[in-house]
């Protein structure tokens, strides 16, 4: 029996949909015999092949996102950023999940959309430099040492684990992330480093008494504030700086028996509800 | 106290599980059933699914309730936006558990998919919470925060490329057949329904379904997510068999011109 509800009646709506994707990014040109291949390509106008003659693949990664070829001293600092955070480390979760997968001999391939999906999450990592940017743009305008105070004041410290006052600003491992800090400083020193960096800095100087500081992402979202990269990428370009470090240590794995990283022994793994 | 790092000592190098594990030699656990015991050949997986991601047993009939969901919410057409993904990594000839992964990923979306629920789920017990303090349905409606071409916008009402949805009437005959009630929850989803369709032609559609039949079973939002993680993923499958079955890139293949280009022209780069 047919249903008398409104949604039981299906209809199409009129939405127009385009006919051609566009990008502003991209172009390529179509050869003269066939019009798959392109004889050409321009990044925001600029030949590709120009590019890789005169320019440094920082350059063109800033050009991408940003439409514009850097600064001499943008690209230094964007370079900077990215040799600085190239790497999570091996004992962060993204990148054993690469080793999980190198010793188990995943696909290859695979290695690192694992390690970069592990990477999305919101707890030091990727997912947080959204709304670490937001909250730098928002902020940038007030005192730093006041805002400090007011999280602190208005925010209780957890009672396990790490205190994130901010994201991208916290405790790690109820300390100071002691890299983390030493990379803001040595970026702070460029040239290019702007105002955003500075006010993290301020906020980090009053977030020290209470065991907190930059965190990795605090850092790369000031960064990229500075650079005038969007928070909607921020996320992926955390990913593309973190991707060889993580894609290395899976490799480094990926010849080795599985044997090669710890399993549990029985002893120390415990069934609550057992 | 800075410095104190007693929380992550306690952590290190065990594993404290409250869900099971296999102990080696004995058997596996799962929320303190056997699995092999407890499960196979006696349960459908449907209510292991729920299980796992709830630590709740459900009855068989609402497993079976989620088994016939998960038809309506999964179809082989690469149009839509996660199975096109599955579809092209079949000419790119990926594998199947790539291909299917990433179109799942999709769904982890504002737009469509999966991660809707949540807001859907939570929009229909605040509603309820609402309507019982007093406020009216149409009060409810115009609450909504987002209004979109005269419409109010509200997760589980009206839908993409079309108006109605064929699933409704679908699930309604399943929930009847298993012998459901209409509870609160989707009693008031209706009403929201009506109200809708009368001032603005719109409808619910299967998000506002399944979040107000799923309400009155006592399911929270972030659980709803966490069953239905992988709700398009036979449907991602069967759009990349079907292209990693033909020519490799062969989907919609593009000419150059097929994209509209709207950057800058040509320029030098400069030393």
């Amino acid at each position: 029996m047919k249903s008398s509800k409104p949604s039981a009646q299906v209809r199409k709506r009129s939405d127009v949909f385009v006919k051609r994707p566009a990008t502003r990014i991209w172009q390529e040109v179509p050869s003269a015999d066939n019009p798959y291949i392109a004889a050409q390509s321009l990044c925001h106008g600029y030949d590709m092949i120009e590019l890789m003659q005169k320019r440094s693949f920082v350059d063109v990664l800033y050009l991408l996102f940003r439409g514009e070829l850097p600064s001499v001293d943008e690209a230094k600092l964007l370079e900077t950023l990215m040799i600085g955070f190239i790497n999570p480390g091996p004992r962060h979760p993204a990148t054993r999940a690469a080793m999980n997968a190198g010793v188990g001999k995943t696909d290859p391939a695979l290695i690192l959309p694992i390690a970069l999906t592990t990477l999305s999450g919101t707890y030091n990592a990727a997912g947080t430099l959204e709304a670490s940017m937001r909250f730098l743009r928002k902020q940038q305008r007030q005192n730093a040492a006041e805002v400090a105070a007011r999280l602190v004041e208005e925010n209780e410290r957890p009672e396990q684990g790490d205190w994130h006052i901010a994201p991208g600003f916290g405790s790690y491992y109820n300390g100071i992330d002691l890299l983390s800090a030493e990379i803001a400083k040595h970026l702070r020193g460029l040239p290019a480093a702007g105002s955003v960096l500075h006010w993290g800095q301020q906020f980090t100087q009053a977030l020290n008494k209470e065991g907190m500081g930059w965190l990795a992402t605090g850092v790369v979202a000031a960064v990229l504030t500075n650079l005038g990269f969007q928070p909607r990428a921020a996320a992926g370009i955390y990913q593309i700086m973190s991707a060889p470090g993580l894609l290395a240590h899976g490799s480094e794995l990926s010849n080795k028996p599985i044997t090669a990283m710890p399993f549990i022994d029985d002893e120390d793994y415990f069934i609550e509800n057992d | 106290m800075i410095n104190d790092t007693s929380f992550w000592d306690q952590h290190r190098g065990k594993i404290v599980s409250k869900k099971g594990g296999w102990k080696i030699g004995q058997g596996v656990l799962s929320h303190g059933y056997s699995m092999m015991d407890d499960f196979v050949g006696k349960t459908s997986y449907m209510q292991v699914v729920f299980l796992n991601a709830t630590g709740r047993l459900p009855e068989r009939r609402l497993a079976d309730w989620m088994d016939a969901i998960f038809i309506c919410l999964s179809w082989p057409d690469p149009r839509i936006w996660c199975n096109q993904v599955g579809a092209l990594g079949g000419t790119t000839q990926t594998t199947v558990i790539a291909a299917t992964c990433a179109g799942i990923l999709a769904t982890d979306a504002r737009s469509y998919g999966v991660r809707p629920l949540l807001e859907g789920l939570r929009f229909i017990q605040q509603a309820l919470s609402d309507y019982h303090s007093g406020k009216s349905v149409e009060e409810i409606v115009m609450a909504a925060n987002r209004v979109r071409k005269g419409t109010p916008e509200i997760m589980g009402y009206a839908r993409p490329i079309a108006k109605g949805d064929e699933r409704i009437p679908a699930m309604e005959r399943v929930t009847e057949s298993l012998g459901f009630e209409i509870g609160d929850h989707l009693s008031l989803a209706y009403s929201i329904e009506q109200y809708l369709s009368n001032t603005y032609d719109e409808t619910m559609n299967i998000n506002g379904y399944m979040s107000g039949f799923l309400s009155d079973q006592g399911i929270t939002p972030e659980e709803c997510y966490r069953i239905f993680s992988v709700l398009v993923a036979s449907g991602v499958t069967a759009c990349y068999v079907d292209t990693r079955d033909t020519a490799p890139n062969s989907f919609l293949p593009m000419q150059c011109e097929d994209i509209d280009y709207q950057g800058n022209p040509y320029r030098p780069v400069s030393d």
